[in-house]
């Protein structure tokens, strides 16, 4: 999946989960959008089904912190990255 | 330090109608909210009583989605009614964040909708997508307070919260420990009510206990029949219903719309069996409450029964009345008009006696053709009358026990 691709199927989550339309790449979404740990989670799902495989405890935890679209698209390459290492599944 | 404690607004959402237009006009012409029970693809197939106090009506909610994702259906009629109460206040957002305003709200058990979908998510978990289901929501939207909570969330209010779930004493509590909240100096203010939702669950529980109108089935505008002969049981109803309470010094000063004051209220319990009405527990709840109201019986002059239309109920309700106040206030079942409204029905018939009181006639007591010799010994209402209302008791009793009684006056 590309960085292109990545950033499309998220901003489709977010209009179409979360009622957000057309979100600023870099914008706090905390900040604008009232988005929080429910939400979070929520997203995690959305992504899971997304990769078609399920995320570890220890990766969701990660995904705490994140605040904005580019750093969901980066956590989404981080963890296709590495599970493509030798060794992961 | 004892303050006096006014209702500055109030609103409803009933089988009769949403907000004192409709109600009123139910009040007037004797319109019964009471409908077939609707089909809950579990266990209504099963239920013996066919009837149900429906809010049938489309409610234009306009919430946003971060308040919605915690909502369930009895914290959506929480949140509108609550809603309406405080633009009706017309208390502005920094008093209504300050934390001098709390929040006294409850259901019977949260959302039954919601715990019913957690649980047939556990019981089908048979592998890990099927536990996956269970949203990160779920027991927001399902837990006792998710109404009060649900409220503070909407409106940013950061008072106390007082979350009762007693049962069919929650709202008329929610009330009551809001009003000593404010009379004795804690808040300024507090948001008071009630709410439940469409639930089955509850139906069958007093379906099994006998407790259950079945002989109307096929007719559900003729019960419940509080008093009356031919009653035979109680009929399960959802709605909500909220109350202003402001400290009365500080809302003549904002120049507030005083709709009544809040002049007592008791709450005790029966001290013994869990279900059963008891003549003892009921008796002192009422005198208890004219103590603290500091007035003498025959100042009341409309009482609000909890009148369910059980069978032995209605007999041990009406004895109570008669051996406090015998037989000079009026006394009117409102849950012949919409069933048993379960958490909110304290506040909703606290609500009904407000605009009686503000209307100046008295309701009558609907299907009550021929008044049972048991509970002939008050003073029952069968036909609207013009009469003006000053004091008004509010009397409601829960399973558990609990008793409460509320006392407001019209303030001249």
């Amino acid at each position: 999946m590309t960085r292109q691709e990545i950033e499309k199927e998220i901003i489709n989550i977010f209009r179409r989960e979360f009622e957000v339309e057309n979100p600023g790449l870099d914008e706090n979404l905390r900040e604008a959008y009232e988005f929080d740990s429910i939400d979070a989670i929520e997203l995690l799902l959305e992504i899971e089904k997304l990769l078609g495989f399920e995320l570890t405890q220890e990766e969701k935890k990660q995904a705490m912190e994140i605040r904005t679209i580019n750093q969901i698209c980066d956590y989404i390459e981080g963890i296709i990255s590495q599970r493509s290492l030798p060794g992961k599944k | 330090m004892e303050r006096r404690v006014v209702i500055t607004a109030a609103s409803a959402i009933t089988p009769i109608g949403h907000g004192k237009e409709q109600i009123v006009n139910s009040l007037q012409n004797g319109i019964s909210g009471v409908k077939p029970l609707r089909e809950d693809e579990l266990i209504s197939r099963f239920i013996h009583s066919k009837v149900y106090g429906t809010v049938d009506y489309a409610i234009d909610y306009d919430f946003k989605r971060q308040y919605r994702k915690t909502m369930a259906p009895c914290a959506y009629y929480a949140c509108q009614v609550a809603k309406e109460v405080l633009a009706e206040s017309g208390l502005g957002e920094e008093f209504i964040t300050s934390g001098k305003l709390g929040v006294a709200f409850g259901s019977i058990h949260g959302s039954p909708i919601t715990q019913r979908d957690i649980y047939r998510t556990f019981f089908g978990a048979t592998d890990n997508e099927a536990y996956k289901k269970i949203g990160a929501v779920d027991y927001l939207k399902s837990m006792v307070h998710t109404t009060a909570v649900n409220i503070t969330k909407m409106f940013g209010i950061t008072g106390r919260v007082i979350s009762s779930g007693t049962a069919c004493t929650t709202s008329s509590q929610s009330i009551g420990y809001g009003y000593e909240s404010v009379k004795f100096g804690m808040q300024e203010a507090m948001l008071c009510g009630g709410a439940d939702e469409y639930d089955t669950i509850t139906v069958a529980v007093f379906d099994n206990l006998l407790a259950c109108s079945t002989a109307f089935n096929n007719d559900p505008q003729r019960t419940p029949r509080p008093f009356d002969k031919l009653r035979d049981g109680l009929v399960v109803a959802e709605g909500a219903g909220a109350v202003m309470l402001e400290e009365y010094e500080f809302a003549r000063k904002r120049g507030a719309n005083i709709l009544a004051e809040v002049i007592g209220f008791a709450c005790n319990n029966n001290g013994g069996d869990l279900i059963l009405p008891n003549l003892d527990g009921i008796t002192n709840t009422l005198r208890l409450g004219l103590e603290n109201a500091k007035i003498n019986p025959d100042e009341v002059d409309l009482i609000s029964a909890h009148a369910t239309a059980t069978k032995m109920g209605d007999v041990i309700e009406a004895q109570a009345i008669n051996n406090i106040f015998g037989n000079s206030p009026y006394v009117i079942g409102l849950k012949s008009y919409m069933g048993h409204t379960m958490a909110a029905c304290g506040s909703i018939e606290t609500i009904l006696s407000l605009y009686l009181m503000q209307e100046g006639f008295i309701a009558p007591t609907l299907n009550l053709e021929e008044i049972d010799e048991r509970c002939a010994m008050i003073k029952h209402v069968q036909k609207i009358i013009q009469h003006p209302v000053r004091i008004a008791a509010v009397q409601n009793f829960a399973f558990g026990g609990v008793n409460t009684a509320l006392l407001i006056r019209k303030l001249s």
